[in-house]
């Protein structure tokens, strides 16, 4: 602990040079959570888990919600089926097919089941009853409702669809926090894609390994029709279909990659720099009688602490960044909120310390390894 | 009565380039406990390699270092590191305080090395600060204090730990007359006072005779030895 306490000492000697290197610390670290959530994000609406039970059933050869058209009354076949345990019609409206980072998406389902199939929903203001009695209310995610400064009461337009907010919603789903639910009827006729109509049904089923063969029911039992279907696994829809946006995110993980190089450059330098310019207080150090140990310990822990200040605020600006400006990306109809998360700040400040950790050692071993009689004449 | 010191057959050798150097050869010398010895020669004589061997920072070719009965010339470098940190205590030319902590923080580094408690700690570094003579200026900052204070302080340091051996390489060098000699006779009244060996390199033969012996070096051996008459030491 008294090493430490000398090691911080050390680091306000030089403030400037100690300041400017943790703030290129904390820019790095900034780029490298931001791409971290959004991984981290697509991650959850991608990796499946055993406690994945819905499929959709889509348009086959479909990618855009404008393009799936689907009869409605399949759903009374669906619901039929052994091992569906519920079924849910969704007409979505979409402000843009393309990847976007401000994409509006209406849902239109029956009223009075949404609740039913989604227990998971929480109205955390406005009530879900407004939603049921006005054919032109909404339910609008939290998600969407931060970023478009709603709240019950509030009128808005997109799409040419005109809906009043009845309340607003979470869920553990990413995909509820960034939709506006409406009434089926509303939207088939405010989108004109006509009543009788919609892009895809969610289906429940009783357990995970009833995934794949009521996914291949589904479709059989409608190949020969005039709307053939395409039934997967959620996740592996939204993998499937949103590969655009997949694509992007994949490729940030360089960026990421390039950020961590950067941070650990930049706190390998000051460390050296400020090995470099203390040769001759090191070796007084060690002639009163500092270990080798005890002045690598305290060169590493410099390292360590510029890697901290500068991954603590890093990170949690970039948490802050991604809490308060509520991103979302869209792609074919699909939304991906960038959320913050605990997991993502802890790997984000042990990335720091390690690299702090890392960048420190070359300049500890050169600190150390000096004869001491050569430093002291330094 | 064993000396403290005792030096045999020592020699150092070291290449620079294709030249062999040999500041030491075959030098013995024996240093009783509470004397203070000066050093003294040219420049390149031997005298601060003689000194650093003394205080365990560099290790000979050959020879034996006995300080106290213990043998140092064959210690590992961590070895002679654990072994300063308990017997030696350095005073450095220019000071070579941590310009960062203040005059107490400076003192209380050897003991940081310790299991002393805070208040142990504090007993010890008051007390070294009041043997120098900076009672009152614990809070000082190196750049807040004059030359003078800032070796006193270094002093203090190199006491705190309460080490047999006490070595001064030029610790008046940088000082003005009236400094250096407030400096030499702190040096002189530990040694007689407190039975600190003090080994001393000088270049200035008053400073010199502030010491109870002072030997001559020319070409790593020694060539002279003389007394100062206890009549003229104060």
């Amino acid at each position: 602990m008294k090493l430490v306490i000398l090691a911080l000492k050390n680091l306000t000697r030089n403030r400037l040079r100690s300041l400017l290197t943790i703030l290129g610390v904390a820019a790095g670290m900034f780029l490298y959570a931001s791409v971290q959530t959004m991984q981290h994000s697509l991650s959850r609406a991608t990796e499946t888990s055993a406690a994945d039970t819905t499929l959709v059933v889509y348009r086959e050869n479909r990618f855009c919600p404008s393009t799936s058209r689907l009869p409605e009354h399949y759903l009374s076949t669906i619901e039929r089926m052994p091992g569906v345990r519920q079924v849910i019609p969704i007409q979505i409206a979409v402000n843009n097919c393309g990847a976007s980072l401000d994409v509006i998406t209406f849902r239109g389902v029956p009223p009075e089941t949404l609740k039913k199939y989604n227990p998971n929903i929480k109205v955390i203001a406005g009530s879900y009853d407004d939603f049921v009695k006005h054919s032109d209310g909404a339910l609008v995610g939290q998600h969407f409702a931060n970023r478009r400064g709603l709240s019950p009461g509030d009128k808005f337009e997109a799409v040419g669809v005109n809906v009043t907010v009845a309340g607003i919603i979470s869920s553990d789903s990413p995909q509820d926090e960034n939709v506006a639910y409406v009434h089926l009827p509303f939207l088939q006729q405010a989108s004109r894609v006509g009543l009788g109509v919609v892009t895809q049904f969610n289906v429940k089923v009783k357990s995970a390994d009833q995934l794949q063969p009521i996914a291949q029911q589904i479709d059989e039992t409608f190949k020969a029709d005039q709307q053939p279907t395409n039934t997967r696994p959620e996740k592996a829809f939204f993998a499937e279909t949103a590969k655009q946006m997949i694509e992007l995110i994949g490729f940030t993980r360089w960026l990421g990659l390039g950020a961590v190089f950067a941070v650990l450059g930049l706190v390998a330098n000051a460390v050296l720099l400020i090995v470099r310019g203390r040769v001759k207080e090191t070796a007084i150090f060690q002639t009163l009688g500092f270990s080798r140990l005890a002045i690598g310990f305290m060169v590493i822990t410099e390292g360590i602490l510029l890697g901290l200040v500068g991954g603590l605020i890093g990170v949690i600006g970039a948490m802050s960044f991604f809490h308060f400006k509520s991103f979302t990306l869209g792609n074919e109809g699909l939304t991906l909120a960038l959320s913050p998360s605990a997991s993502v700040t802890l790997s984000g400040l042990g990335m720091a310390i390690a690299l702090g950790l890392l960048a420190s050692l070359y300049p500890a071993w050169k600190a150390t390894s000096r004869p001491l009689v050569q430093s002291l004449n330094a | 009565m064993n000396p403290l010191i005792s030096i045999k057959s020592v020699s150092k050798t070291f290449s620079k380039g294709n030249t062999t150097i040999k500041p030491l050869e075959n030098l013995s010398l024996d240093v009783p406990r509470g004397e203070f010895l000066s050093l003294m020669g040219p420049s390149g004589s031997g005298k601060t390699t003689l000194l650093n061997l003394i205080a365990g920072i560099d290790s000979p070719t050959s020879g034996e270092i006995l300080i106290d009965g213990r043998d140092i010339a064959h210690l590992s470098r961590t070895e002679l590191t654990k072994w300063r940190s308990v017997h030696v205590g350095y005073i450095f030319q220019l000071y070579h305080l941590v310009p960062i902590l203040s005059a107490y923080e400076n003192i209380e580094l050897p003991l940081l090395l310790g299991k002393l408690s805070k208040a142990e700690r504090k007993e010890k570094i008051l007390a070294a600060l009041d043997l120098v003579g900076l009672g009152d200026r614990a809070d000082h900052r190196p750049s807040e204090l004059s030359g003078g204070q800032e070796q006193r302080v270094a002093i203090a340091r190199a006491i705190v730990h309460d080490p047999d051996l006490l070595v001064a390489d030029e610790p008046t060098g940088d000082l003005d007359r009236d400094s250096a000699d407030s400096i030499l006779t702190l040096l002189n009244t530990l040694a007689t006072e407190h039975e600190k060996t003090i080994v001393m390199v000088t270049h200035d033969p008053k400073a010199s005779a502030a010491a109870h012996r002072t030997m001559q070096l020319e070409k790593g051996r020694l060539v002279e030895e003389s007394r100062t008459p206890l009549s003229s030491l104060s």
